[in-house]
Parts: C-alpha cells; structure tokens; sequence
C-alpha cells in the first residue's frame, strides 16, 4: 500500500483518495444523513484532488523559480561534497571516521614502496665499505642491477611527486583542502610548547590538533623537502654529461654529496622518527592501519585531532538542516 | 713398520749418494775441464754458422761471462744433451730448460718454484703451447749463456734492463713507456718508478680483460695504490696519496669495486704506458685534454669537465662548496635527529608514567 518510489517518498495517492473519500461522506452525513449516492461522493473526492495537484504544481514551480540559481548550485555542490567527502562519518552515530581518502593513500602507497627500493639500493651504496652492503650488492648482481633498480624507484618517487605537487594538490578539493591544512601556523609553535609542558608534568592537557599535528606537518615538509633535494641532485646526475656542460663539473660533485647525505637524513627520519610514530609507538604497536583501509576511530578522531571531529561535527549539523 | 721404512729408506740413501758420486760431484770438480773442450771453437770470437738464407748465426760464447753465470759450474752438454761428437755431425737443437731442469721435483738443482706452472698458465705460456712460435720462451727473456741472478745488472731480467727485454717484442710498448713520466724517470735512474713487470708481473702475465691480470678493471686500482698510497714513496714527489681514497669513494670506484667493469679505473683516465705528468700537454689528464679523456664514456662532454677537481675529498676544506655542504648536512642531520629522538624518549616516558597513573 505504502509502496516507496525512486526518491524514496511514500506515493501516498491512495491514502490520500481515502482520506478526502471518508471526509467527504462524513460531511455528506452531518447535512443530508444517508441519503447519498456512492458515485456522487466519488465524483466530490476527485475534484477535490485534481484542484489539490494542480495547487502542488504551481506551489512547487513558484518554489523553484524564486530560489536563486547560486543558492541552488551551493547547495548541490554541499550535497556532492558530503557525498564524495569521506572525511565525513558516513552516518550519524558510525565508529570510524574516513581520515584518508583512496587517491592519498595509493600516493602513500607509491611513496613508501619507491621509499623502500631507493634506501636498500642507496644506503649499500653509501656505506659500500661495509659486509651486509657488498652482501646485497653482490645479492642482486653487482653495482648495474643496484643503479638499475634504484632508477626504478627513483622513477616511482619522481611520478608520486609530480602526480602529487602538479596534480593532486591544485586540482582536486581534497588535495587544495589538505594542503592548506598543512600550512605551518603559529598554532603549531604553542603547540610544540604545550605538548612540551605537556611532556613535563606542567599541562595535564595534550594540544588540541586540527586536522594535522606539528608532528604531521613535520613528516609533510620533511618529505617535500626530501623529494626536491633527491630529485633535483639525483636527476642532475642521472643526466651527467648535461649538468656538467651546462653548470661544470662542481654541480655534479655538489649534487652526490647533498644526495647521499641527504638520503641518509631521510633514511633516519624514516626509520626513527615515522617508524616511532606510526609503527613502535606503544600505542599503535606493531602497526597504525590508517594507510590501508584510511580509518580511524572515533576515540582516535577525539583524542587526536578534536578540532577536526569538532569541525566536522558541526558541518554535519549544518548539513542535517537542509 | 719401522724397519720396513728404514729399509726402504736406506734404499734411496743408497741411490742418492750414488748418483751424487757418479754425477754432480764430478760435474763441478771437472765442468771447467769438460766445458774448456767445447771453447776450443766456441771461444773464438768470430766462430759462426752462416746459414743458407744468408743469415749468419755467431756461436761464439763468451767463456769468461759464462763462467760466472748461474749455469757456470754446469757442462756445456748438460743443457746441449744432443752433443755426442766433435765436431757435431747432427743439428745442434733447442734446449728445453722446462723439460731438461726447470720443473717441480727436479734431481738437478735447480730451483724449486711455482714460476714454471705460472709460466705454463700465462698468455705467454698458452700461446707458445697452442703452437706460437712468436711466443716468448725462457731464453726470450732470460738469456741463453748469459743468465745471471736478476740483482746482477748483466742480467736481462735486472730491474735495469727489463723494459729493454719485453721491449724485444713489445716495441710499441716500450716507445710510450719511454716517453711516459715513469719512463724518463726510470732512465734517469729513479728506483721508485714501476718498470713492466712491476705492473704486469713476471711468470704470471695475463691479458688485460682476464680477470687474473693484475691489470685488469679488477685488479688495476690495487696495482697502481702499491706505489700511489704510499706516503713515503709519493711526497718526494709532491704526488697527494688520497688520490686512491677519493677514488676508492667516488662513484667510479664503488662500481669497478662490485662489477662493473666499464667504470672508469686509474689507467681509464690516466693511460697506461704513456702516463704523463698533468703539466704535460701530451698527457691524457691534462687540462685541454680532460674533455677528450671523459669523452670516452660520457660522449659529448665539453670544457667544463677539465673544470674543478677531479679526486674530491668532502672531508677536507679544499674541496670548497662541496666541503661545506657535506659539514652543513651532518649539522642538519645531527640536530634533526636529536630534536627528534628526544621527542619520542619525552613521549614513551609520559605514556610510561600515565601507564602507570592508570594502573594505580
């Protein structure tokens, strides 16, 4: 009876007849007592209902044509950004919350694989005086296959970095979004003082992070700033011959000592500092699931980043009115 | 056992003692006597045999000289076993000293070392057997009647006289190693420079490209540092040692290290018989031939190649920007990793503490 149509608004048609039906015969019965026929009460109804429809149309259109044309696209933008936006709990009262998306974690995905190939080519290279390098050198088949994989890797990071920077971050809302977010502000400064104070005993409150902490931001930029000393140096001497010709011999000689010293910087930041974080941290031991499946827990949301879950929550409200 | 043993033993005493009798005793005491038979000809200086061909071969031998040669005590027909009767009615041929005396476990005295299989194994060696006669044999390089001790500078395998020896064959060789820095300084009597054998070693001579030479992509750098990082031998000279250091570190020489053998090795840039100075114009290092010398793997390189170092050591102030880039990361990477390690040990102690806090 109830059936449900493709918007998912009961088609009440019936109903509706039924109701006007039984009002109109008790009306018919209050002035005239029984004496009515049945097809003149049909007759009543359905004028009553050709005037309601025709009234709902011309309400409906008058609706829509003084509803101006931006307040319409605005809303639908917010409509699609709810829907698109897995930041967004899916549903009021769900446990997990969407804190990376699918395209950030492949990029991280590609990061971290590129990542790996290029420290386990690079660092025996570095340190090729010692047994475990000349090992896996001599393992993969001497020093061509290490410069051969390690251009694989670089190929990896160099496509991640492009796709990220050129793409990703102007051209996509999430990519514009996060990007701002990453912005080192002020608030990071009080931050760092406060988990300071926090860490000694003189604030009982950890800082309260945004969407991401200063650690977050660090791990960002130190990667930025990573891809373009790697890439850079390491292009520069890919293509030797035309650094040299171009900017002498120094460049090149400038651009293998940044290169390796500063892998060795990424390489410690890495397996120190991100590995703490994400990984030996006691918290999240043996491992912080979020680069696979994105999620995050609402007690993690709070915890971590309640200025976020805050933000989000109130955008909810906000989108629950409309 | 024991007796058995000891009989047989006695046996070989026996024999021994016997053949000493009979053979090397005499020939030391007489050898004089017997060899004096033979300079009756041999000892006039003119004595020759001219050959069909024209060619005419001098037999006469020095009996002075030979007598103070390593083979001096020896009788002439201890070598020249084919002599029967004077005069010789049959061709006099070849003595085979590898055959006759110079192998392992010989009953003739003479030395008992690894050379004569070295020699087998070397290009030399294997070419002469696959049936070079180009090929040197002992004689080529040792002489014939004028083998003296190498520390005796009559010697053709004196350290005097080598380049001229090899230079029998190797012409070419022998004209670059002339002109090269080592060579003028070996004429000039320098007893540091490397003459061919110092590089190429003696009995065991390879090709370049086998991996056994000790002049080959494997091999090279090692050779050349037995001189090149030696402080005592190169600041006479003014030569910088760290050369083989900063080469052993740089790109080229982690790749020769593990593999690859179209690196660049010391001889790449340097040359090898005709190493000269970086002053020289002719040198392969010198400035206005960098770009020539680098051309050869990184085609198209141009004068910018010959500009800055070459051997850069990022350890020392003289390798400028370079010097200061390497200081200036280790700075960055000291205190980045400080501030950060102290960042996690402040946090595991706090969640230590709430740990704790929670428990009680």
């Amino acid at each position: 009876m109830n059936e449900k149509n493709d918007n998912g608004i009961a088609d009440n048609g019936n109903e509706l007849r039924d109701k006007v039906r039984k009002q109109v015969i008790e009306e018919l019965r209050e002035k005239y007592g029984n004496g009515f026929k049945e097809e003149e009460v049909e007759k009543i109804a359905s004028d009553i209902l050709e005037g309601y429809a025709s009234i709902k149309e011309k309400a409906l259109l008058d609706y829509i044509k003084n509803q101006p044309a931006k307040e319409i696209a605005k809303m639908e933008r917010a409509k699609a950004d709810a829907a698109s936006h897995e930041m967004l709990a899916e549903k009021e009262g769900e446990d997990f919350f969407v804190r990376f998306g699918i395209n950030f974690r492949a990029q991280h995905m590609l990061l971290f694989s590129s990542c790996i190939i290029l420290i386990l080519t690079g660092m025996p290279e570095k340190f090729y005086y010692t047994g475990i390098a000349s090992f896996l050198i001599k393992l993969v088949g001497g020093m061509g296959t290490v410069t051969f994989i390690h251009r694989i890797g670089a190929v990896g990071l160099i496509a991640m970095f492009a796709y990220h920077v050129l793409i990703y971050t102007p051209f996509t809302r999430q990519g514009r979004k996060d990007f701002l977010e990453l912005l080192p502000g002020p608030k990071d400064i009080l931050d760092v003082i406060q988990m300071i104070k926090y860490f000694f005993g003189y604030a009982t409150e950890k800082p309260k992070f945004g969407r991401f902490s200063y650690i977050e931001k660090f791990d960002y930029w130190a990667v930025y700033w990573g891809c373009l000393v790697m890439i850079g140096s390491g292009f520069l001497m890919w293509v030797e011959v035309e650094s040299i010709n171009m900017f002498g011999k120094t460049i090149v000689d400038i651009c293998k000592e940044a290169h390796s010293d500063e892998g060795l910087l990424c390489t410690l930041a890495i397996l120190i500092w991100h590995f703490y974080n994400v990984h030996f941290n006691p918290k999240v031991f043996p491992m912080s699931w979020v680069w696979w499946n994105g999620k995050i827990s609402k007690e993690d949301m709070i915890e971590e980043h309640p200025l976020e879950y805050e933000m989000i929550m109130k955008d909810k409200k906000h989108h629950g009115k409309h | 056992m024991d007796l058995k043993a000891a009989e047989k033993f006695r046996g070989f005493f026996f024999l021994a003692s016997l053949f000493c009798a009979f053979f090397v005793i005499p020939a030391t005491v007489h050898a004089d006597e017997e060899n004096s038979k033979c300079f009756v000809c041999h000892g006039k200086v003119d004595f020759a045999n001219p050959l069909k061909t024209g060619k005419v071969i001098s037999l006469y031998i020095n009996f002075k000289e030979f007598s103070e040669t390593v083979h001096g005590k020896k009788l002439c027909t201890d070598c020249h076993t084919d002599v029967k009767q004077i005069p010789h009615r049959n061709v006099i041929g070849k003595v085979n000293c590898a055959n006759q005396c110079h192998f392992l476990g010989n009953p003739s005295g003479a030395p008992e070392t690894m050379k004569y299989i070295e020699y087998k194994n070397s290009i030399h060696g294997k070419a002469l057997f696959a049936g070079n006669h180009a090929a040197p044999q002992c004689q080529d390089c040792h002489g014939k009647h004028n083998i003296f001790k190498p520390s005796d500078t009559r010697s053709f395998d004196a350290r005097e006289n080598i380049p001229k020896t090899c230079g029998k064959c190797h012409l070419q060789e022998y004209v670059d190693f002339n002109t090269s820095i080592h060579g003028t300084q070996f004429k000039a009597g320098n007893k540091d420079v490397p003459v061919c054998t110092s590089c190429h070693g003696e009995h065991n001579i390879f090709k370049p490209d086998d991996a056994r030479s000790t002049v080959s992509a494997e091999h090279i750098t090692k050779t050349c540092s037995a001189c090149h990082d030696k402080v005592q031998i190169m600041e006479k000279y003014g030569i910088p040692t760290e050369q083989v250091a900063t080469y052993d570190e740089s790109f080229h020489g982690i790749a020769v290290e593990f593999g690859v053998k179209k690196a660049a090795n010391c001889s790449s840039c340097h040359g090898y018989h005709d190493i000269r100075a970086s002053e020289d114009p002719g040198s392969s290092i010198n400035i206005n031939n960098i770009p020539k010398t680098c051309g050869k793997c990184h085609p198209g390189a141009n004068v910018n190649f010959a500009k800055g170092k070459v051997h850069i050591n990022p350890k020392s102030k003289e390798s400028g920007i370079v010097y200061y880039i390497s200081k200036a990361f280790m700075v960055l990477t000291v205190s980045t990793m400080l501030v950060l390690i102290i960042h996690i040990m402040l946090d595991l102690r706090k969640r230590m503490q709430k740990r704790k806090g929670n428990r009680e």
